[in-house]
């Protein structure tokens, strides 16, 4: 394992260096870089020009150029760009906002792709099935600048306008409950009359949801409250112990609904801590939750104790980020109103010199974090859900599938434990080539967001021809996506014990 | 040879029918004097023999795909019953429905399958209950063993997991006497360190070591009837016969009945006690193995005897059957096998014969010409090439 | 169970009547494509968008149909609103007509349909040339590797490591900043030489197990010359795999050409793309939704249908999932 990743990190290293040349040189073989200078008509034009030459080496060959750069970064130095200022400096700022943006949208992008591209698989040829392939066909082919302004333009600026009076007109609400109705009847398979039963609920809960959302106002001061934490809980409880031990025996499912309750109440208990926490904290409160939940399912669980962890901490977890988000919900009227009303933001990665508590700054991050992820995932969203239906109608024809149904394992455990695992494992090989196309796709989001991120950085220097921002943005790119590699052979490892890391 | 050393003491491991059947006794008496013919070490008539309790029985069953070219009519009509602790064999070709039908009695086909018919396991129809109930008994009482034991087996789970979980999905136990009880079935497969092999991957066994396994897990649940789909097909022939013998030998240990596929005859020949032989997924000849592998009432039979090379009559040559099994989407008026048959007149295109008995009792064959088998000395001599007849 | 493709050995089936009919593996793929759906509305959509931007405004000095030109300003007319209408005048609209400017015009007056056409051709060259060059380049890189091994396969794919590890945007944004502003031709060939490594990867492991297989042993064993076995036997069986990934690759090529002329670092004004057009256009989206709308609706047009067409053909040329199991 270590000589295989010293290995992998001797070769990364030689490949990143060779890349570092290709681009540098393309870099600066792009233009000229004093092409504004040459136009410029201010009396100390020959002054301006000789500085920026002097600073840019450019009496200097390229390759020349290169082995200083190489030589400054030997020496922890990113060099300076053309304007003199320090790039490393430049960078730190980029970073923060780009990784936010990179990760939040890899993450999601990976969860709900996998989640409903299984699920279309395991629903083939449902409606579900073809409106799902459908739809990740028009996401790989929408240009991401042009869904990007979209967004901005619907999501931002028309949805904040709604929000100042946030009422649902009936039309919408039609709409959205016939919505509600096609999802639910689209999940069910089998005959006509079942299905129209399923799209009737379907359409009657959500009609009657977004009419009360309305009628309360409830956009205008969101929150949960302990009711509704304690019934989303619970329905997780139920729900994770049905996926991960089968609702069968008891155990377990009690040891889920114990951490579905006290996670609900301990919102109340742990009321000071709530009021304006640090992520520390928060940080703390989640390894408290893991620890109770695991403690949970041990002395419940019986003979299905491993289930029962499992499934006991899952809902943990879930309860405890229903609670976060029930706080966050409470601080949205006084975030909005700080922000003139203006809660979806469409510019820059944070507020210009905002300041407030905890759930106040979370919230900004959120609200501007939003659209930029929206429009970022669309691609990658696509990819993992074509990929992990494909994945996993491939392994349900599997042999082994048809041998663990003939074992008389149920469904549920012949899906989860020997399907889906198997599924897997070809999804790991694309999570390092999907992470350079979302590193891509930062790059246009920033633009069209505004973002002062690593896009910026890079896209600024190629138009002023300047290898310095560009060859920083690479730097750091390049070994995110080696690292990426790289953790992907090891799941794929650790996933397949067929392969050995050598 | 006889008993392996570690068989469980299970309620039903000792059967209070064995001396019941005085003619199976008998035939228990003279094992060894047929022992040679066959290429297995253990003999079927080594075995208990089987009772006359029937614990399977299949009616009528028809399995159709719909698919893009059409109605694949993959079985039509197949009947059969299975006694306790009785090795059935089932022979055809690829296509002949043999497969299709033994996976419907396990119901494993795909929701697309239109299955129609009566299977009783033990009088109740299996096709008439709850997917729960039917869960029940899959793995449980009916255990399959598949052809090809190199992807039968999930790579990403040990050999140890596989087998317990297959007794966790019956019974709550904890998961290290469920464990034990894997260690015993690899034991009694005659997989050496059990203990150890327990953590071992499937990839790390060999193509014989993984259908041993396969058999472990079929029959860890004293199943009372073991499915075995082609269970030597992948393998070396060096490990075939050693797989079978183990199959006996277990089948023993455990008391249950066997249904064997295969398309390989000589199989049959030593392992099965009575024979169906299947054509375009119906049944054409079904009798006790020995009459029907010497006497055979149906040409289709008859043709695959006469393909099989033999290194004890060095004059006969191999007489192939000629043509090809029809498509399943458009199958030809008349007996399927017509168009392939030597002896087809202009009823057998025209009406399909049903399975009947023939000259000897319990030797059933569907042909409108089986009295002209009958009649010859070598039943195979009709499939005889043109360059044989000229020679 | 195999149901089809076994040809007869003897006459016999036929002369029965039975159906078992041999199909050549071009049949067999024609024919599992035209009933792909969804391909052949693809195929259909990309043609009319094809015939429709090449014929209207004229290519390479032939003149189309359509007499404005994209280049020529003019009056401004009704603030520049398209006037293309496609409700009957029975339901209250103003009957099926193109008018005058039938896609608006832009600020300077000039037609917007002989724009976002000139967009759509010279779009659509770009995304051909790339894909054209990467699928040759990367055929030929992976197929050398894949069949050489050694020595010439660690070389060439150290070198593929090295393009993967470079995010396929950035290294065409520089190869744009640098040949933008030199012509469609130049810019799609560029492109195509930077982004060929995830083709010559997909080929390589073809190669790597076609060559294991026994007809190429044969063909060694009688003495064949690589280059031979090569482009006569093994790239033939790929062919299909070379087909489906070129197709895609046009699609991704669109959507390429367009972000980088979105970030300025494509084609250049005063010619034109879709990309750019969006771009030049994108703070007129209030305004002017129309100057935003067109080039987006082609450019997802052109792309959707080639993304069908391109999955027709995967299912095309993979009979896995019509086989039925007994």
């Amino acid at each position: 394992m270590i000589v295989f990743i010293v290995r992998r990190l001797v070769i990364s290293f030689f490949v990143l260096l060779a890349a570092t040349f290709i681009i540098y040189v393309l870099t600066a073989l792009a233009g000229d870089p004093l092409e504004d200078l040459r136009q410029d008509n201010s009396p100390n034009k020959a002054q301006k020009i000789a500085d920026r030459s002097e600073r840019m080496q450019l009496d200097l060959p390229i390759p020349l150029r290169y082995l200083n750069w190489l030589g400054n970064l030997a020496r922890g130095s990113l060099g300076v760009n053309r304007d003199g200022q320090d790039v490393a400096t430049l960078l730190a700022d980029a970073l923060s906002a780009t990784l936010q943006l990179v990760l939040a949208a890899t993450v999601l992008a990976i969860t709900i792709g996998i989640v409903v591209g299984i699920t279309s698989a395991l629903r083939q040829y449902s409606g579900f099935d073809y409106t799902v392939t459908f739809a990740a066909f028009v996401c790989f082919s929408l240009p991401l600048f042009w869904v990007a302004v979209m967004l901005k333009q619907y999501m931002a600026i028309e949805f904040n306008n709604w929000l100042k009076d946030p009422v649902i007109p009936p039309t919408v609400i039609g709409m959205l409950a016939l919505l509600g109705g096609l999802i639910f009847g689209a999940l069910t398979v089998g005959e006509r009359k079942r299905r129209l039963f399923a799209f009737g609920i379907g359409f009657l809960i959500s009609g009657a949801l977004f009419t009360l959302l309305s009628v309360t106002r409830w956009f205008a001061d969101p929150a949960l409250g302990l009711p509704l934490i304690l019934a989303f809980g619970l329905a997780a409880a139920v729900g994770f112990t049905a996926l991960a031990a089968g609702l069968q025996y008891r155990g377990p499912l009690y040891a889920t609904l114990a951490a579905a309750v006290i996670g609900a109440l301990s919102s109340q208990v742990l009321s000071p801590i709530l009021t304006n926490p640090t992520w520390l904290e928060i940080g703390g409160l989640v390894l408290l939750t893991v620890a109770v939940c695991v403690g949970l399912g041990y002395a419940f669980g019986g003979l299905q104790r491993r289930q029962a962890i499992t499934a006991t901490v899952l809902t943990g977890l879930f309860t405890g980020g229903m609670v976060f988000l029930d706080r966050m919900l409470q601080s949205f009227a006084s975030y909005s109103a700080s922000v003139r009303g203006r809660p979806i933001s469409t510019i820059g990665a944070r507020t210009p010199n905002y300041s407030g508590d905890f759930w106040q700054t979370s919230l900004d991050s959120a609200g501007h974090l939003l659209l930029p992820s929206m429009a970022l995932i669309l691609i990658s969203l696509a990819t993992y859900t074509r990929y992990s239906r494909a994945s996993m109608l491939e392994v349900m024809n599997q042999d082994y599938v048809r041998t663990a149904r003939a074992k008389g394992l149920p469904e549920r455990t012949v899906v989860v434990k020997h399907a889906f695992r198997n599924g897997l494992i070809p999804i790991t090989t694309l999570m390092a080539f999907d992470f350079a196309g979302v590193i891509g796709g930062a790059v246009v989001t920033e633009t069209v967001f505004g973002w002062r991120g690593m896009g910026f950085l890079f896209t600024k220097g190629l138009y002023e021809v300047d290898p310095g921002p560009v060859m920083a943005f690479f730097l750091v790119t390049g070994t995110a996506i080696v690292v990426c590699n790289m953790i992907a052979d090891i799941l794929y490892a650790y996933l397949d014990p067929r392969i050995r890391l050598s | 040879m006889t008993t392996p050393p570690n068989v469980p003491i299970e309620p039903h491991a000792v059967d209070p029918h064995v001396f019941d059947d005085p003619a199976a006794a008998a035939a228990s008496g003279q094992i060894l004097d047929s022992a040679e013919e066959v290429h297995v070490g253990l003999t079927l008539d080594a075995v208990r023999p089987p009772s006359h309790e029937e614990i399977l029985r299949v009616e009528n069953l028809t399995v159709e795909f719909p698919t893009e070219d059409g109605v694949v009519h993959a079985v039509r009509g197949v009947s059969y019953g299975l006694r306790e602790r009785e090795v059935l064999g089932i022979v055809g070709e690829s296509g002949s429905g043999k497969s299709v039908s033994s996976l419907a009695v396990m119901g494993l086909l795909p929701k697309s399958a239109r299955i129609k018919g009566r299977i009783l396991f033990r009088g109740d129809d299996m096709l008439k209950m709850s997917p729960r109930k039917q869960r029940g008994l899959r793995g449980r009482k009916i255990a399959m063993i598949f052809q090809d034991p190199m992807t039968a087996l999930n790579p990403v789970h040990t050999i140890g997991d596989q087998l317990a979980e297959a007794v966790l999905a019956h019974e709550l136990m904890p998961r290290k006497t469920a464990l034990a009880r894997a260690r015993e079935m690899l034991d009694l497969v005659g997989i050496p360190q059990a203990e150890a092999r327990l953590r071992s991957y499937p990839h790390e066994f060999s193509g014989g070591m993984r259908q041993r396994a396969m058999i472990a897990m079929a029959v860890i649940n004293n199943p009372d009837i073991i499915i075995a789909d082609e269970p030597t097909t992948a393998l070396d022939v060096t490990v075939q016969a050693q797989i079978l013998e183990k199959l006996l030998e277990v089948k023993d240990a455990v008391n249950a009945a066997i249904v064997l596929i295969t398309h390989d005859l000589g199989v049959i020949a030593g392992m099965a006690h009575r024979v169906l032989v299947m054509y375009a997924g119906r049944p054409v000849e079904l009798g006790d193995t020995d009459p029907v592998f010497e006497e055979p009432r149906m040409p289709y039979t008859a043709g695959l005897l006469g393909s099989i090379p033999s290194l004890e009559g060095g004059g006969s040559r191999l007489r192939p059957i000629k043509g090809t099994p029809p498509s399943l989407i458009n199958l030809p008026t008349g007996c399927p096998f017509s168009p392939r048959c030597p002896l087809a007149t202009d009823i057998c295109r025209t009406e399909e014969p049903q399975l009947a008995e023939t000259d000897s009792g319990g030797h059933f064959a569907a042909c409108h010409h089986w009295d002209k088998l009958a009649a010859a000395e070598d039943p195979t001599v009709f499939f005889r090439t043109e360059s044989e007849t000229v020679a | 169970m195999t149901l089809s493709a076994q040809a007869p050995e003897s006459n016999t089936g036929a002369a029965q009547g039975m159906t078992i009919v041999a199909r050549t593996q071009a049949q067999m793929v024609r024919r599992r494509f035209f009933r792909h759906r969804a391909a052949l509305a693809g195929m259909i959509i990309f043609g009319l968008v094809l015939l429709l931007s090449f014929s209207s405004i004229g290519f390479l000095g032939v003149s189309g149909w359509w007499d404005k030109s994209y280049l020529a300003t003019g009056a401004l007319v009704n603030q520049g609103k398209p006037t293309l209408s496609v409700v009957p005048e029975f339901l209250g609209g103003s009957g099926i007509r193109l008018g005058e400017h039938p896609f608006g015009q832009d600020d300077i007056g000039v037609d917007y349909f002989a724009k976002t056409m000139r967009g759509a051709q010279q779009s659509i060259i770009v995304a051909f040339l790339v894909a054209v060059v990467a699928t040759s380049v990367g055929t030929l890189v992976g197929a050398v590797a894949g069949y050489y091994r050694g020595k010439t396969e660690s070389v060439l794919m150290r070198f593929t490591d090295v393009m993967i590890t470079i995010p396929v945007l950035v290294i065409a944004a520089v190869v744009g900043r640098r040949f933008g502003d030199s012509g469609v031709l130049l810019l799609g060939t560029f492109i195509g030489l930077v982004i060929w490594p995830s083709m010559a990867r997909l080929l390589r492991g073809e190669f790597l197990s076609l060559r294991e297989k026994e007809f190429v042993e044969a063909a060694r064993a009688v003495g064949t010359s690589a280059s031979r076995i090569i482009f006569r036997h093994i790239l033939p069986n790929t062919v299909g795999v070379i087909i489906v990934a070129a197709t895609l690759s046009v699609a991704n090529a669109v959507l390429l050409e367009s972000a980088l002329s979105f970030l300025g670092l494509g084609v250049q004004a005063p010619d034109t793309s879709l990309g750019q057009l969006i771009n030049e256009y994108r703070t007129a989206m209030v305004t002017r939704p129309w100057l935003f709308w067109w080039p987006g609706i082609f450019i997802i047009a052109i792309a959707l249908s080639i993304n069908f067409i391109g999955d027709g053909l995967r299912d095309a040329f993979d009979p896995r999932q019509t086989r039925v199991r007994a």
